[in-house]
């Protein structure tokens, strides 16, 4: 029987960017379906330019379809014109590569970057005739899987996915492809395929643990329905990540993408510890590859791809020691062929300033910089080891170096905050006007731009802050309002972000399993892309929520006592809750955590034996 | 050897849906992959020195397009050809590759492009035959043209060169619309309708420049049929000079002699 799709012109015509949904892009892979055993359908739950710019995407694709019994394909989130033809048509949601339908897969395996996609997973799953709940899928079924940041709290997802994969996934997926495989060939049970997987560390099967409340809502517990089931599962990392697979060849797309260049990956996890962000505390511990491997793979990858650009990305990118070297070695390898480099997220100071004009030939436009607070008070309760005298000695080299743009981004609502620390921000911004105007004028470029940006704080599992309350939506809009009504120098912008998405975020963050139903109730009503300003749906959100009996406060707003069990206790990233506690209650003395190079903090995550941690 | 290039190539349906922005960068980065010493322009932002034809429609195909390259450094034709074959996606393919010496770039000298545009019909061939032959027996075909500044009238009918409608046999529909984009399935033929081709010669380039889909809606305004445009495939592109039409790979062209 063949089963591809005829995605025809009549189809194509109708919908805006065709090329989202081709394929056949330089890199992409086809395989014949005699040679392979195991079909797996890449599911990022976002549109094509978005999906494709992701890295973690690229690299298990790749990696998937090193192995010879293997076929991975891509599936986007088709857009909403996409979406309409489709049904209109009765296409199921297929694979860019192949144009089969993804019913006929073995694996739908998602990749969770952010929360608020995951209606588009609902979406997609409907789209493919998937049943939307693992417990009414049946041996006909694939199996749903997710993986990625947002799946250490894996719980408004748990009735949705068979299993999920914690931590980095270039060993854990090949282990279940593995078992798989042998699974297959016995034809055994769908339940004892998951019971198999359940033995490998890092897979977690949410259908086979049982959640108690208490009266008041709270979890009281979470346990294993089986006796061999772990209590807590434990993420993977790769410890070498000099050895590990890194593709030396990636998808270069035919339509702009947001990232449309090469990303060398310099290291994993973060030093610094900023008690806000998740991604310092879930990537711990760091570990980095070698500037002589990075220039290796930059050289194939270029080859390979022919790509304009290189881009290096870490969490920290500056903290990275060969940066000098790594710099200058691609610089010179790269220039002849006209290939530019891109340094993102430098701390300024005059050396990166001079690294990023050799590197770019930028346009003395904009620099960004992330103080998150506006007084070093706060700076101190969120450990950002940032002083106002860093700020105003980076942007004053930048001003006398002829930058005329810079960006400055802050969080509010973060634990502690008062309306001084609002002040603070918009002082903070002054001083940077302050110093551009000292700056001798035949010195300092014309235009002198400052944007102040304010996201709304989401307190986030596994950070210090994982027991705070978000600000309500009433509390962040004053706390705006405040900041729009103190900045009067014409120089500057003020931006702020929707605090209704913010709420939705901080619920499904923390949230638990319940929210399940919620998620289907709310795309039944028409909520997807969530993300995309225009598709946002903040009273048909507030609505499911009444249906389903969920309090979105209960979730957001509400602080949790250090004793609370939380719905992601289960889970184990290596970094210890009691570790948390005490970063929390230095964060309300004011108290200052070193950085992992300077001084271990015994988070824990030294169990995993790296070297930054053990010495 | 030369350190400028014409090259003749194919644009197939794999990649129709690429712009003609997007079709510059898929060159630009297979050069490069290929190592070709293609020139760059100078300035803050430099660029490949490559000139293309004329401009495909995003879904249309195409046998006979063509761009000039100019190189920093001696390049074989043959060579040139090999090398960037094996590194263009699928669709896109190298026919010919000659030296150009005469000054004079593809784009500004396009004059003449040629069409085929494959139709399903809900009317006999003898109906669409008749229609077109009126169509082009009248002096002037005033058409609205939309255009950045809102929408005009524009006469097409010097700009159409030849035009006449074509019968196909089973094989040649399979072989030319043989396309996974095109979905024949879906369409049933019987004896008073049926897909036929639709041949056109039209002006092209920077002076007059009558896109076949423009055309297409001059002609479904004359009939009271159905009109469904399956495939619109380019078949030949001629470039001007001094008052003839020629092949762009002609010596005249390239050589100047
Ligand atoms: S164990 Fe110490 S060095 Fe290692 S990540 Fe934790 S705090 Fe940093």
């Amino acid at each position: 029987m063949k089963m591809t799709l005829k995605i025809s012109d009549n189809i194509l015509r109708n919908v805006e960017k065709p090329s989202r949904y081709t394929g056949n892009e330089w890199n992409s892979v086809t395989k014949s379906l005699d040679k392979i055993n195991i079909r797996f359908a890449f599911g990022f739950p976002d549109v094509y330019e978005i999906g494709m710019s992701h890295l973690g995407s690229k690299i298990l694709y790749h990696l998937l379809n090193q192995r010879e019994d293997t076929w991975c394909e891509r599936v986007f989130a088709p857009w909403v014109d996409m979406e309409e033809q489709m049904r209109k048509n009765q296409i199921p949601l297929f694979a860019l590569e192949s144009k089969d339908p993804i019913k006929s897969f073995d694996f739908f395996g998602f990749t969770l970057q952010y929360e608020m996609s995951y209606t588009n997973i609902i979406n997609m799953l409907d789209l493919a005739g998937v049943p939307l709940k693992s417990s009414m899928r049946t041996e006909d079924d694939l199996f749903v899987c997710a993986g990625g940041p947002c799946a250490y709290n894996p719980e408004p997802l748990a009735e949705i996915m068979d299993f999920f994969l914690m931590g980095e996934g270039e060993e854990i997926l090949n282990e279940v492809l593995d078992v798989f495989k042998a699974w297959k060939n016995e034809g055994a049970a769908r339940e004892d395929f998951l019971d198999r997987i359940s033995k490998i560390e890092g897979v977690y099967v949410p259908g086979a643990y049982q959640v108690q409340y208490e009266s008041d809502g709270t979890i009281k517990s979470v346990l294993p329905n089986k006796s061999h089931y772990p209590e807590r599962i434990k993420k993977r990392i790769i410890k070498n990540l000099e050895d590990v697979f890194f593709p030396d060849k990636i998808i270069v797309p035919y339509t702009d993408i947001v990232h449309d260049r090469i990303m060398l990956e310099l290291f994993r996890g973060c030093t610094r510890g900023c008690r806000f962000c998740q991604a310092g505390f879930i990537y711990r511990p760091v570990r980095e590859r070698t500037p002589e491997k990075l220039l290796d793979l930059a050289r194939k990858l270029q080859e390979n791809t022919g790509y304009e650009e290189i881009s290096l990305t870490s969490l920290s990118t500056s903290d990275y020691e060969g940066l000098g070297d790594l710099t200058e070695n691609l610089i010179k390898e790269m220039e002849p062929l006209k290939v530019n480099l891109s340094l993102p997220s430098l701390r300024i100071d005059s050396f990166s300033l001079d690294l990023m004009e050799k590197a770019q030939k930028v346009r003395k436009s904009g620099l960004t910089f992330a103080p998150e607070a506006g007084t070093q008070r706060l700076r101190d309760v969120i450990n950002k080891g940032v002083t106002e005298e860093d700020l105003i000695n980076s942007v004053s080299i930048a001003f006398n170096g002829g930058w005329t743009g810079v960006k400055l981004y802050f969080m509010m609502g973060l634990p502690t905050e008062s309306f001084d620390d609002i002040e603070g921000i918009a002082d903070l911004g002054n001083k940077v006007v302050d110093a551009y105007m000292r700056v001798p004028k035949e010195k300092r470029g014309k235009g002198l731009s400052v944007t102040i940006s304010t996201s709304s704080f989401v307190p986030k599992p596994f950070t210090p802050f994982q027991w705070e309350a978000q600000d309500t939506m009433e509390t962040l809009r004053e706390k705006q309002r405040h900041l729009k009504g103190m900045i009067k120098n014409k120089k500057i912008t003020y931006n702020w972000h929707e605090s209704q998405l913010s709420l939705l975020e901080a619920v499904f963050s923390r949230g638990d399993r319940r929210l399940g139903n919620l998620l289907i109730k709310a795309w039944e009503k028409g909520c997807k892309f969530d993300s995309w300003g225009e598709h946002f749906k903040f009273d048909l959100w507030m609505e499911a929520f009444g249906e389903c009996g969920l309090d979105p406060h209960f979730y957001a707003n509400r602080k949790r006592d250090f004793n609370e069990v939380l719905p992601w206790d289960h889970i184990d990233v290596g970094v210890s809750k009691k570790f948390l506690q005490r970063e929390c209650e230095k964060a309300y003395r004011g108290e200052l955590t070193s950085n992992c190079r300077v001084d271990c903090s015994g988070c824990g995550a030294a169990s995993f034996g790296s070297t930054i941690c053990t010495g | 050897m030369g350190s400028h290039l014409r090259s003749k190539f194919t644009r197939e349906e794999e990649v129709k849906y690429i712009s003609h922005l997007d079709l510059m960068l898929v060159f630009e980065r297979a050069l490069r992959r290929a190592r070709i010493p293609i020139a760059y322009s100078g300035g803050f932002n430099p660029h490949p020195q490559m000139v293309f034809g004329l401009p495909l429609s995003v879904g249309v195909t195409s046998e006979s397009e063509y761009a000039d390259f100019e190189f920093h450094a001696e390049v074989d034709p043959e060579n040139f050809k090999s090398r960037l074959n094996a590194n263009l996606p699928q669709g896109l393919k190298i026919l010919e590759v000659r030296e150009r010496k005469a000054k004079g770039n593809i784009m500004a000298s396009i004059a003449i492009a040629s069409y085929d545009i494959f139709v399903y019909l809900g009317c006999s061939y003898d109906i669409i035959q008749e229609r077109l032959k009126e169509l082009l027996s009248k002096t002037t075909i005033v058409v609205q043209k939309k255009g950045k500044k809102g929408v005009k009238d524009l006469d097409i009918r010097p700009m159409i060169h030849k035009l006449h409608v074509l019968k196909l046999s089973k094989n040649e529909i399979d072989e030319k619309l043989n396309s996974k984009f095109i979905d024949l399935d879906r369409i049933h033929l019987n004896e008073d309708n049926g897909i036929y081709c639709i041949r056109a010669v039209l002006s092209a380039g920077s002076n007059a420049n009558l896109k076949p889909e423009l055309l297409m809606e001059a002609i479904k305004e004359g009939l009271n049929f159905d009109i469904n445009t399956l495939k619109i495939h380019r078949t030949e592109l001629l470039v001007g000079k001094g008052g003839k039409v020629y092949n762009p790979l002609d010596p005249v062209v390239l050589l100047g002699e």
